[in-house]
């Protein structure tokens, strides 16, 4: 192990470079300036220091307090839903049948179109006049149609439901390469013991897949802390302010009204907060992730 | 023999870009597409060398902000011209993003312009952009249905109201819907709530004294009366989801009584190939609350130079032509904008294809601007979620909601204090 220590700095150099120069320098900036009062379209008020006094702010600012309960409502649905209909698809797409690699693909499908793409296409759906949606559900009578978009009780729940078709099935492709990791002996095993499907799911596939399953929560609950883009097409934030996730505000802080320093504050916020649950989620994961113990 | 002519191809490629100058044009796809692509080809014939390149951003006025100030901040040197809309010229001054345009657009050539948008494109006593087409909010509504019933164009909001639920409840299509006009959370929401908060003798903010004015009596009065009389009245609660192009989209297919929209919809209401109301469409100023005079918001776009171009000359000549009065004229006739030279709305050609020009001129020299400021974002986005908030929540409780509203804007425009700044 020491003998390779020399040469493998020499290695890592371009990646550690990369790291710093378009991970850690930028996570430094924004930290560096949550702390101060930087207003663009007031350059005369000049980039002033003012210690934690955006924190502060942030922490008596009832739109973003709202705003992470946003967010925080947004990943506590759509982050379990996700995972159990991904571990459904994957299961499903585990077995072997014909057109087994037809389906693996079509599954994806609506994680590989882009996500600006498909936000427009759930906006459609859901319009009040001509949408799929309201066709589906009342066909002819358009007297009760509803819009989604248009209620703050529903307008969340709408983009829910489009991130929960979008991302599925990421979700599924890490638990079907999970499920493609356990050996098949042990199913073999267990039927000559006598075990159903139900006892084989319960006491191997899902413990076995607890290392898969844990990082897929993992994925899609930073990304779905840091939603945007679904939001920005299709709500803009409204109705009512009900979908403005916490990443929104942040955005319209710097870029629309220009507030460096308090964007920037709340991005600190949103890094935190997914940080934390990182931290949490990999505690949970144990070390078996990281490849220090050998075990099971 | 084909390598040499593949060889002679590529130079002959290479000699010909080296030889043009490229001017980068920041716009938004026009619904007169093909009008633009005809003005600018003809600048680049009278310009030979130089190419016009143009960038297509989102239609959305607050989505294109995003875009062209993203590129102003990391001063961006490709960008040489861009649009700006009415509410941006402060802001842009202010930062340092746009090039001051005194020395090209002096005073007396400001005067052949309409007033309020020169305004809007003044600050701190310079001028940052010249306006090239103008927009106020307008009132349209169907002829024949008005006539059917035998009522008059509203005067009144209320008249209106009541004027939507006597069709409303003759016709009996559930389709059909009273009033049709821009409700969802964005830019579009805080001009159509300003004309009903003014048009009651209320003001959005006091720009004198820097104080919010959204919590006193009579704009509370104005948010109720779209609360409880219009979303969810006379209206589906749809409008509340609504744009520019969604909300046309339901007048022109027969299915909204009264619309507000910008005076572009006049075209496409009128244009049998994309209208089923095509010749049953009237205009008049937007209503009023009794009492009150019309009020109708200012909107437009201004054609600005950024301060981190390379050839602001060549963009002066670009602004300078699409300005002209040749150009606006041509522009006139042929989109349907309003011009923002105020001698075409008396120019006999113009007069004879759009006759409603000559109504439009009034309501364009009253229209009200939206205060000009630098920190008019931050002022709209406060405005936006106490709008939205007071109209799409049924049992909202306005006054609560004013009043957070009005300590929010203070809160920003105490950032203006001092400094002797407007």
């Amino acid at each position: 192990m020491k003998a390779s220590n020399e040469p493998t700095v020499g290695f890592l150099f371009p990646s550690i470079i990369f790291v710093v120069v378009f991970s850690l320098y930028p996570i430094f900036e924004t930290f560096r300036l949550s702390f101060y009062r930087l207003i663009l379209s007031l350059p005369w008020l000049g980039q002033k220091f003012v210690a934690w006094e955006n924190y502060a702010d942030l922490l008596t600012d009832p739109v973003a307090l709202k705003s992470l309960t946003t967010s925080v409502a947004f990943v506590a649905v759509t982050t379990p839903v996700e995972v159990i209909l991904g571990l459904a698809m994957a299961l499903v797409l585990n077995e072997s049948f014909r057109g087994r690699g037809w389906l693996r693909a079509i599954v994806l499908v609506p994680w590989a179109v882009p996500t600006v793409v498909s936000s427009q296409m759930w906006r459609f759906i859901f319009n009040d006049r001509y949408g799929l949606f309201n066709f589906l559900l009342f066909g002819d009578a358009t007297e009760r149609y509803w819009a989604p978009l248009a209620e703050p009780g529903l307008a969340l729940m709408s983009i829910m439901v489009a991130d929960i078709w979008k991302t599925s099935s990421f979700a599924a492709l890490i638990i079907l390469a999970g499920l493609q990791g356990i050996p098949r002996e042990l199913y073999e095993a267990a039927s000559i013991d006598g075990a159903g499907p139900w006892r084989k799911f319960r006491h191997i596939t899902l413990p076995l897949l607890k290392p898969a399953l844990l990082l897929a929560l993992l994925f899609r609950t930073i990304d779905a802390l840091k939603v945007f883009d679904l939001v920005f097409v299709m709500t803009q934030g409204g109705p009512a302010d009900t979908t403005n996730v916490l990443q929104f505000y942040g955005y319209k802080k710097s870029f629309a009204e220009g507030m460096i320093g308090y964007g920037s504050t709340i991005a600190v916020a949103v890094f935190l907060v997914s940080m934390l649950l990182s931290i949490v989620y990999i505690r949970l994961l144990g070390t078996r992730l990281l490849g220090k113990e050998e075990g099971g | 023999m084909i390598r040499l002519l593949a060889i002679l191809f590529v130079v002959l490629l290479a000699s010909d870009l080296a030889a043009q100058t490229q001017l980068r044009f920041v716009t938004w796809r026009s619904e007169a597409a093909a009008v633009w692509e005809q003005l600018i080809a003809d600048f680049e014939t009278s310009h030979p060398g130089v190419k016009v390149v143009r960038e297509v951003g989102p239609h959305s006025s607050t989505e294109f902000h995003d875009l062209v100030t993203q590129k102003l901040r990391n001063r961006d040197t490709e960008m040489d011209v861009f649009f700006m809309d009415v509410i941006w010229p402060a802001e842009f001054a202010a930062a340092g993003w746009a090039l001051p345009l005194d020395e090209y657009f002096p005073v007396q050539q400001q005067k052949v312009f309409l007033e309020a948008p020169i305004q809007a494109n003044r600050y701190g006593g310079r001028i940052f952009g010249v306006p090239l087409f103008v927009d106020a909010g307008m009132f349209y509504f169907r002829k024949d249905l008005l006539a059917k019933y035998n009522l008059p164009p509203p005067r009144t909001w209320p008249g209106l109201v009541e004027q939507a639920k006597l069709i409303l409840a003759q016709e009996r299509d559930p389709y059909l819907t009273g009033y049709s006009a821009q409700f969802k959370q964005y830019e579009g929401l805080v001009c159509n709530m300003m004309e009903f908060v003014m048009s009651n003798g209320a003001a959005l903010w006091d720009g004198q004294n820097l104080k919010g004015t959204l919590h006193l009596a009579k704009a509370k009065e104005a948010v109720r009366f779209v609360r409880d009389q219009i979303v969810g009245a006379i209206s589906h609660r749809g409008v509340l989801a609504y744009q520019e192009p969604e909300s046309l989209a339901l007048f022109t297919q027969g299915k909204a009584i009264f619309h507000r929209n910008w005076p572009y919809a006049w075209e496409v209401a009128n244009d049998p190939q994309r209208s089923k109301v095509a010749g049953k469409v009237g205009i008049v100023p937007l209503p009023a609350f009794p009492g009150h005079k019309s009020v109708a918001t200012l909107g437009g776009w201004q054609l600005g130079i950024s301060r981190f171009s390379r050839k602001p000359q060549l963009a002066w000549q670009f602004i300078e032509y699409m300005t002209s009065e040749a150009v606006q004229k041509r522009i006139a006739l042929h989109t349907g904008r309003g011009p923002a030279r105020s001698t075409l709305y008396r120019d006999p050609g113009v007069l004879k294809k759009h006759p409603h020009f000559q109504a439009r001129y009034e309501t364009f020299t009253l229209a009200a601007p939206r205060p000009p400021t630098p920190v008019y974002q931050p002022l709209s986005n406060i405005m936006q979620r106490y709008f939205s908030s007071a109209i799409a929540i049924p049992d909202s409780n306005i006054d609560q909601l004013a009043q957070l509203a009005s300590r929010d804007m203070d809160r920003v425009l105490d950032l203006l204090r001092g400094r002797g700044r407007p």
